[in-house]
């Protein structure tokens, strides 16, 4: 080793965390990582073969991307105005949305999804809401349906979104704007060529967030769809806790982790040929 | 001349108890250049931001070439921008920073590329084109700005202390450099700034201003040999300052009696008027060969190169201030000195209220 490169001792101060998440989360994980690729002691790639070769299991897949997707979807078409408008607002009026967006995280995911369960039923407050406005002809349930679990879902995760992108809106100098606007652009043109391309990288880092986390949830399709719709989170809970099938569940997990971390690095990809070189 | 190009009235603005602007008049003439000095605080940046639309004034209207625009929103003003910061668009290259005002005017692209490579080359930045805007020195983005500010032929730019973050050498090679461009491209243009000199070289009218008002608005010599008020008198150039009363006034000329002693100036005011006398410090020479004479007892001398500026010891609330092309021989701290100046060379005030 070059005796020229010295470590910033600076860095040490993350080994706490290092150590820490290296033995609850690396070490259980390299272990389920083991157990997908072995069978009867021996290394194979059988379960792999075997679940992608199952049709069931390419429509869990595709529940899984889509429902995380559509999730993702509503989070950033609710999340970014609200993130604008908080970056935009100024002391009281910008202090009660950011309580209004982290106070919610203090309350459960399952007190969340059992309150959804409530507004969704047939004679729940959507429904009434809509029959009475005359947009539904007759009451009709949400829960129990794949667009519950996307409203409910959304709910929960929509602050990991405006979060990241409030933070990086926060940055940009409201000057770009105003110089923008004395060049001749139209407010229209100002948000697509100015604000969005530099509000791209707190979007990845929202999406990387929600996407990962719409993914892999295993609570909220639980009590808000039920078992008949199968994800790769809520299957692989099942392997292990109904079914005793260790080496389902972490195949299932595995697949799981790759689908989630293929997305994460390619939204930063993706970001970074977009936004150039910021 | 016809002022009629641009003009504000009676342009008011308060932020709270704050009024920041007092009902400003303004008017300027096509290709004109003038500049807002004053100092932070006196309203020029916000009678700029309300003349560029980025600020709604309380009261008061904007017209631009015959048009009524006070309520028109920024981006159908035909008003560019030079900001303090430049507020360069960070995620684009130089080029596309220029070609932005044109693409979102929707131009011809086939026009695009020629008109930003001719706005680069007369700021001299062709060779940077295709840098990032955050490889670029403070004078490197500057120009950028002011590129990008003209490339789309506004009908009036405005600057706000776009010289502000530059050391003075480079200060000074772009201020003659802005100067010739502008006359080139023939671009009637507002300069914020509170650097005198920097309005003293560059405009053709000064507009100085002072708690939300202009106080004077005249071409740079006269804001100079004339200031209008005692605070463009003390902004605008050094002086020597006496505060007096009135003791005599007949023909148009009036008797002050000040602590260095009984002095005469042109003007109008009852006696016993308190008032302020004015004299800039190269008017004054260092003998009594003028009808306005005192003496005082030399304080300091600060050479200065082609001049050198002599402080003198003064009565409370006064300030006494020469400069002459070299310092008297034996003349040392302490030494009584001599001094006159015209009448015509009096400047005369009414004394400012105490602050």
């Amino acid at each position: 080793m070059n005796s020229a490169r010295r470590i910033d001792p600076v860095i040490l101060l993350a080994l706490p965390a290092v150590i820490y998440l290296a033995v609850v989360y690396g070490v259980p994980l390299l272990v389920l990582l083991g157990r997908s690729v072995m069978v009867g002691g021996l290394p194979s790639l059988a379960p792999f073969v075997g679940f992608l070769s199952d049709p069931f299991s390419w429509t869990v897949i595709w529940n899984t991307v889509r429902i995380a997707a559509l999730v993702t979807l509503v989070c950033l078409f609710i999340g970014y105005p609200t993130a604008l408008a908080l970056a935009r607002a100024g002391g009281v009026a910008q202090a009660l949305i950011l309580v209004a967006i982290i106070l919610p995280l203090s309350v459960g995911v399952v007190v969340k999804a059992f309150a959804w369960q409530i507004v969704l039923r047939r004679d729940g407050v959507v429904s009434q809401l809509m029959t009475g406005l005359g947009l539904w002809s007759e009451p009709q349930r949400l829960l129990f349906t794949e667009a519950g679990l996307v409203i409910g879902a959304a709910n929960v995760f929509v602050p990991f979104m405006i979060l990241p992108i409030y933070s990086v809106l926060k940055l940009v100098d409201p000057r770009l704007g105003e110089a923008a606007a004395t060049l001749g652009a139209s407010p229209l043109y100002r948000f697509f060529k100015v604000a969005l391309p530099l509000s791209l990288p707190g979007i990845v880092t929202g999406v990387a967030f929600v996407f990962s986390m719409a993914a892999s949830m295993y609570v909220i399709p639980n009590l808000l769809i039920g078992d008949r719709f199968q994800t790769l989170a809520t299957m692989t809970g099942r392997s292990f806790l109904f079914m005793r099938n260790e080496q389902l569940g972490s195949t299932t997990a595995v697949v799981l982790l790759v689908l989630t971390v293929a997305v994460v690095v390619g939204s930063a990809a993706l970001s970074k040929r977009l936004g150039g070189a910021s | 001349m016809a002022n009629g190009f641009l003009s504000v009235a009676g342009a008011a603005k308060t932020f709270g108890s704050a009024t920041v602007l007092d009902g400003v008049d303004l008017a300027m003439s096509r290709g004109e250049f003038v500049s807002l000095l004053g100092p932070s605080g006196c309203g020029k940046t916000t009678l700029l931001r309300i003349v560029a639309g980025l600020m709604a004034p309380d009261q008061g209207k904007v017209a631009l070439d015959g048009e009524d625009i006070t309520r028109r929103p920024p981006h159908k003003r035909d008003v560019s921008v030079v900001f303090q910061s430049y507020a360069l668009f960070p995620h684009l290259s130089v080029a596309e920073n220029v070609a932005f005002g044109l693409k979102a005017r929707g131009a011809p692209p086939a026009e695009i590329a020629p008109a930003v490579a001719r706005f680069l080359d007369l700021v001299q930045m062709g060779a940077y084109a295709d840098r990032s805007i955050k490889a670029l020195s403070g004078g490197q983005q500057q120009r950028v700005a002011v590129a990008r500010a003209l490339v789309v032929g506004p009908k009036l730019l405005l600057l706000d202390e776009p010289f502000s973050a530059l050391d003075r050498k480079l200060r000074e090679t772009m201020q003659i450099d802005l100067k010739r461009l502008l006359r080139d491209v023939g671009t009637t243009a507002i300069f914020v700034t509170h650097d005198q000199d920097e309005a003293l070289t560059m405009s053709d009218r000064i507009a100085v201003m002072y708690k939300g008002r202009i106080e004077q608005l005249d071409v740079p010599a006269e804001i100079y040999r004339k200031p209008a008020t005692p605070f463009a008198l003390g902004f605008v150039g050094l002086s020597t300052r006496l505060p007096g009363t009135v003791t005599q006034s007949a023909d148009g000329i009036v008797v002050v009696d000040t602590a260095a002693g009984a002095l005469r100036a042109r003007g109008n005011f009852l006696p016993g008027s308190p008032v302020l006398i004015g004299v800039r410090p190269e008017r004054i020479v260092l003998d009594h060969s003028h009808a306005n004479r005192i003496e005082a007892p030399l304080a300091d001398a600060a050479f200065q190169g082609a001049r050198v500026q002599l402080h003198f010891h003064a009565p409370e609330g006064a300030q006494i201030l020469v400069e002459t092309p070299s310092l008297p021989a034996a003349a040392g701290p302490g030494t009584p000195l001599k001094m006159s100046w015209s009448v015509e060379d009096t400047l005369l005030y009414p004394a400012p209220e105490a602050a």
